[in-house]
């Protein structure tokens, strides 16, 4: 059992605010990937769960134990480095076997416990290398041996894959989600990239500046951002945002702006408000020219093999549209945009905050 | 790339440049060669100048072996040059550790005072350190020419640099693996330095090993050092010149020998050591 609780969490760096008041609660088994840009604080999150860096405030909790003054020898974690920080000077056997032998294993248990997970790796034959005769993937896979060999209470990744190529990186990510599955031990891991945070969490944490932004599975993030921060930092071309004023007409809700009228599918009157209007690539459709909907002009067409991204200009706003390909536009076209009234997101103009309708009332924040 | 890759070069400039480097090599290495001439000649040919020492002779090895216990003298002085360099890497390693892997209140403070202490002029300390040790009652002996070496600002200095560009999530990922931080000095850190060491460790040896005025303040009189050996020969009435380069001559060997052993070690230190 290793649950991880953040009550508050919140760490300075003489002016900066690294990470600012996080709660979470991590379940046992969970798959948790803390997101976010470069800079928001993930890897220092990280490292105050670790405890390789005391919080200014807030306290820790390992299942019933409090663990914010608990150095992070006897914390039961185990971390991979983004730089794999493998031993320079010691084979792949004894960089796996060290911690162990910090331990105090017997040597013979050692080696048989290295043998183990250097199989499960396929690093048998790479035992007796050091560090520097090994390829990028092999180091990696080293590193995650030796947080591996331990049995460790919960792993705590940091970015494990962004020094790997493209096509590497695919594989070891399932590897990882593979490893999880099978395991069934408590992962945090860190990562700026929106694909492996969507395929491998079973729970994102979206980092703002040292905020959660966003706590919740993929489909949820994706789906119902909390924020046009949450919004437009996942999907690829990001969330279209335009800015636009809700409006009652004949009894139902639209979102109108220079070139757009989109109906919000809610019967409903209201006083105007000015609001943000988010809407994804792949929701948009094209329409007969002349309809209802958002009035733009191609630019360009991106031909990404089985698909199409196609980038507009509606009024200042740049949108995308993406789709199976052919589309059956070139630039310079005039066409008009639609999108169906669940698609579409409505976001405060002032905070960015989601907008959800509720029957009773005026559109509130969440 | 080496000088026959050079485009465009001209041949001319190129034999230039080795003519200078040539004619400059020739006048350090030309002392070096006059010494081991002159203490291979006939005790009667100490004077000559010819460039070539003939007839060969051993006796002002002979004269330096019995006039001195050059043996005696040399071993001493492998004790003080190893000793000083071990004692200074010791400190060295532990000051700069604690520099770089821990954050306590005026580090920086102790750190400037740390250099500081390299700008004091040796002249400064030498008296002080003098009457300490003579209150320890260590005068003449070699562990009094050791124990004020001990700290030196200068491996403390260059050890930081070094460690400075060590990368720390080493250090953090030895945590993580249940190392305290004392054993991550040794299991991890020392280690991954050991060839920065090792240059630091030839650099502070030689040095003492050369080592002449405190050595001669220490212990006075008498000849427990080489160094101070070769004091013997000279005298109000003229200089024993053939054991005198004999003595001189067995006195450089050790740091020729290591150096051509080391030679890439020795050079690196020097780079990194920033000094000629
Ligand atoms: N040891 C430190 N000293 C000062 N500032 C730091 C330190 N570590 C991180 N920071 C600052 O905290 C912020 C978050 O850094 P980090 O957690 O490394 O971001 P991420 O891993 O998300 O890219 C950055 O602005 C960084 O400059
Ligand atoms: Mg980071």
């Amino acid at each position: 059992m290793s649950r991880i609780q953040l009550q508050g969490i919140t760490r300075r760096f003489g002016p900066v605010t690294a990470v600012d008041d996080v709660w979470l609660d991590i379940a046992d088994g969970e798959f948790l990937v803390l997101l976010g840009p470069s800079g928001c604080g993930k890897s220092t999150l990280l490292r105050l769960i670790a405890g390789l860096l005391p919080p200014t405030e807030g306290r820790l909790w390992l299942d019933d134990t409090d663990l914010t003054h608990v150095p992070p020898q006897q914390r039961d974690l185990a971390m991979v480095f983004q730089s794999y920080a493998l031993y320079p000077h010691l084979s792949v056997a004894r960089n796996i076997g060290f911690p162990l032998r910090a331990r105090k294993w017997p040597r013979a248990e050692i080696r048989a416990k290295v043998a183990e997970v250097a199989a499960t790796l396929g690093l048998t034959a790479l035992l007796d290398r050091k560090p520097k005769e090994l390829s990028g993937g092999q180091r990696q896979r080293v590193a995650l041996g030796r947080a591996l060999v331990r049995d460790p209470g919960a792993f705590l990744l940091d970015e494990p894959l962004s020094n790997l190529d493209a096509k590497l990186r695919t594989g070891t990510r399932a590897e990882i989600a593979e490893l999880h599955r099978s395991l069934g031990t408590t992962m945090v891991y860190v990562t700026h990239d929106q694909v492996e945070a969507m395929t491998m969490a079973t729970r994102i944490a979206l980092l703002d500046e040292g905020r959660l932004a966003q706590l919740g599975t993929p489909s949820e993030v994706y789906d119902r951002p909390a924020s046009v921060f949450a919004a437009t930092f996942l999907g690829s071309p990001a969330m279209n945002i335009l800015d636009a004023t809700v409006r009652s007409a004949d009894g139902s809700l639209a979102a109108h702006g220079k070139g757009i009228e989109l109906s919000l599918g809610i019967d409903a009157v209201l006083p105007d408000r000015p609001v943000r209007l988010g809407v994804r690539p792949e929701h948009l459709t094209f329409a007969p020219a002349g309809g209802r909907g958002i009035h733009a002009v191609v630019t360009a067409v991106e031909n990404l093999g089985s698909e199409e991204v196609v980038q507009c200009l509606a009024g200042e706003g740049r949108i995308a549209v993406r789709g199976p390909r052919p589309l059956g536009v070139s630039a310079g076209d005039a066409v008009t945009l639609t999108a169906r009234p669940e698609h579409l997101h409505l976001f405060d103009s002032a905070s960015g905050r989601r907008l959800t309708w509720q029957p009773e009332s005026v559109p509130a924040s969440v | 790339m080496t000088i026959d890759d050079a485009v465009g070069e001209p041949r001319v400039r190129r034999l230039g440049g080795h003519l200078v480097l040539g004619v400059l090599s020739l006048a350090c290495v030309f002392p070096v060669y006059w010494l081991y001439a002159t203490s291979v000649r006939a005790p009667g040919d100490v004077y000559s100048l010819s460039v070539l020492p003939w007839p060969l002779s051993t006796a002002s090895y002979a004269d330096a072996f019995a006039k001195n216990d050059v043996l005696g003298m040399l071993l001493n002085t492998g004790v003080v040059a190893v000793f000083s360099a071990l004692g200074q890497l010791l400190v060295a390693l532990l000051a700069a550790y604690a520099f770089v892997a821990w954050r306590f209140p005026l580090q920086r403070l102790l750190y400037l005072m740390f250099v500081g202490t390299w700008l004091v002029p040796f002249q400064a300390t030498m008296l002080p350190n003098y009457v300490l040790l003579s209150r320890l009652g260590l005068l003449e002996t070699l562990a009094g020419v050791i124990v004020p070496t001990l700290c030196s600002a200068l491996g403390v200095l260059l050890l930081r640099e070094h460690l400075a560009g060590f990368p720390k999530e080493l250090l953090d990922a030895a945590r993580m693996d249940g190392r305290s931080s004392w054993s991550t000095l040794w299991l991890v850190v020392v280690p991954a330095l050991r060839p920065a060491l090792a240059a630091l460790g030839i650099l502070l040896a030689i040095t003492a090993w050369n080592e002449y005025f405190w050595p001669a303040m220490v212990l006075q009189r008498s000849n427990a050092v080489v160094q101070l050996g070769l004091r013997s020969f000279m005298g109000t009435e003229g200089n024993d010149w053939g054991p005198l380069m004999a003595t001189a001559g067995l006195a450089c060997l050790p740091v020729l020998v290591l150096y051509l052993v080391l030679q890439r070690h020795i050079v690196n230190a020097f780079v990194r050591s920033g000094l000629k």
